[in-house]
């Protein structure tokens, strides 16, 4: 009896995506993580606490979104607590586009991400930009790097 | 009476087979023959037999002009070269002829000559001399296509040219990309980069002796200039400003480019031997691909000003922009004929990417090929075929040929898949 009171607490709490796994869910909470050093903890870290490392934008557009601006509010806070960290954004062009233009679009989503950063107090040397256009898998969106 | 008509007869079926060309002109290409006698005699007869293979594969590959098939065992005597039995060949339905000779040299090279005739009027219309080197023999044989080609229809031949291209390798994230030129029949390929870092868009310099391309040296794509036969690189500009979209002038001494300034790509001018760039465009937006006209007074490009991209030109100083693209769509990576009369683009519609033409004051557009994944055009030295690229549908590229009569593209060999290709003119 305490025992199925115990597992209906669980399955209440937790949301409804992951209500029918509550003993894979319990376990997963131990910490397993390999100890990560230097950037790639740094890295993590910075993924974890920004939400992730990409914004995304809408098929030949260049502007920032609301979803976008938030995640870029949480890479900027993470930023300015990391001052001796340094970021490259990478930006991603569209796939049906010609390929100097792709490079372009990529370049000036990069951009408008890192201005953005700017605007919130991220030091501008702490952050530059890149384009891989249309050039590798992932179009559409700008991936914060963290190089060193 | 009878025998004027199979000619004529002969022309319609050769046209018929070409698949809707318009007469093309059947050229005679008997087996090259030599002065020389004894052993040397048969060795510059193979070699020979070897130069006649090539121009009539060299000629083959044309709208213009159809080469008959060459028959080793028509021997073909010295004094006929500059004698030819004109009636022979009328007989065959040639309405021209070209033939030569391969002489030993003292020094170990060779002597090729050349002779296009017109059959009908029994006259000589172009000859030529070349010395080569002992191997060099397919080179003579572009030479001498070319002396054909262009005493036969007005324009330079494409043989004696390079293309470069980025050569590919696996697909996907591993894909390895490097920097190759290579002859336009697919021969003689040789690697500039290495593979390690991602690399776009070679360039040649008009001579084929320099190529200009984007490296992803240093997580950036920037402009390099690589020379072919010192094999020393250098970035084109100082700093790390991402650049891209390099072309060369006409003589080879200005490459024009773009280059990002915070969130705007604007296209400069800068000597190719390195030096300040010079800014051309100002607008905000997307200004990228300007490809200079023959005589280096204006520059063609695409800029997305407007709300899209669109077709542009100016003069080769950045005064005088105005836009020439108006059908619909979007236009992109505009270049240059040779001859000046036309640009060839990409267009970009709700069916995917197609190669266009246009005359540079924005008429007569003219869509070349159906897509869907065409794009980055180029043109033979002899502005009647674009060269481009085409992806397929397993993301495969592979790079085509067109004529200007939209006819169906054929396939360049090349030795690995291919993209971005870049046509030189011809060579010295």
């Amino acid at each position: 009896m305490r025992k199925s009171a115990f597992l209906l607490a669980l399955l209440l709490g937790a949301s409804a995506a992951d209500a029918q796994l509550p003993f894979l869910r319990k376990r997963d909470n131990q910490p397993q993580q390999p100890v990560l050093q230097g950037i790639d903890a740094l890295r993590a870290d910075f993924a974890a606490q920004a939400g992730g490392t990409t914004v995304y934008y809408g098929a030949e557009s260049v502007i920032l979104g609301a979803p976008a601006r938030a995640a870029l509010t949480l890479q900027a806070n993470w930023l300015r607590k990391h001052p001796e960290v340094v970021v490259r954004i990478e930006g991603y062009g569209d796939g049906l586009d010609t390929r100097d233009h792709a490079l372009a679009v990529g370049a000036r989503r990069a951009e408008e991400a890192r201005s953005y950063l700017l605007l919130l107090g991220v030091p501008a040397a702490q952050v530059s930009t890149s384009s891989w256009g249309k050039e590798r898998p992932g179009l559409g969106r700008a991936v914060t790097v963290l190089v060193r | 009476m009878k025998r004027l008509i199979l000619p004529a007869l002969l022309l319609g079926l050769a046209g018929a087979a070409q698949a809707q060309q318009p007469a093309s002109t059947v050229i005679a290409v008997p087996p090259l023959t030599s002065p020389d006698s004894g052993d040397k005699g048969n060795r510059m007869l193979a070699v020979g037999w070897d130069v006649t293979q090539a121009i009539e594969a060299d000629l083959r590959q044309t709208a213009e002009v159809m080469p008959l098939k060459p028959n080793r065992d028509d021997y073909y005597s010295y004094p006929e070269v500059t004698a030819p039995t004109f009636s022979k060949w009328r007989s065959k339905g040639a309405k021209a002829l070209v033939t030569g000779f391969v002489q030993s040299r003292a020094d170990g090279r060779l002597t090729v000559g050349c002779y296009v005739y017109d059959v009908d009027k029994g006259r000589e219309l172009s000859r030529k001399g070349f010395i080569i080197g002992a191997n060099d023999w397919r080179r003579a044989a572009h030479k001498c296509s070319g002396l054909a080609y262009t005493a036969l229809t007005g324009a330079p031949g494409i043989f004696d040219t390079r293309v470069a291209y980025v050569a590919e390798s696996g697909i996907g994230e591993g894909r390895i990309r490097r920097i190759a030129v290579m002859d336009s029949d697919g021969g003689n390929q040789r690697f500039v980069t290495a593979g390690e870092a991602m690399v776009l868009t070679p360039r040649l310099a008009p001579k084929g002796s320099q190529v200009a391309y984007v490296s992803f040296t240093g997580g950036k794509p920037n402009v390099r200039v690589f020379d072919l036969d010192s094999k020393q690189e250098r970035p084109l500009i100082p700093g790390d400003a991402i650049s891209f979209a390099p072309r060369y002038s006409p003589d080879g001494s200005r490459i024009a480019f773009s280059m990002m300034l915070g969130s705007n790509s604007d296209i400069y001018v800068v000597p190719a031997s390195g030096g300040a760039p010079m800014r051309l465009t100002t607008s905000p937006g997307v200004d990228t691909d300007p490809s200079f006209s023959p005589d280096g007074t204006k520059i063609v490009f695409e800029s997305d000003r407007g709300g899209s991209q669109q077709l542009y030109v100016m003069n080769a100083d950045g005064t005088g922009q105005r836009r020439i693209s108006f059908g619909g769509g979007w236009y992109a990576a505009p270049v240059w004929s040779p001859d000046g009369g036309l640009i060839a683009f990409t267009r970009r519609g709700q069916d995917g990417r197609r190669i266009g033409i246009i005359k540079p004051d924005g008429s007569d557009e003219k869509v070349l090929t159906t897509g869907p994944g065409d794009e980055g055009p180029t043109w033979a030295a002899s502005s009647r075929e674009v060269l481009f690229q085409r992806t397929g549908a397993g993301g495969r590229n592979g790079l085509y040929r067109v004529a200007l009569d939209g006819s169906e593209p054929r396939q360049l060999t090349t030795p690995q898949d291919g993209s971005d290709p870049d046509w030189s003119g011809v060579m010295d």
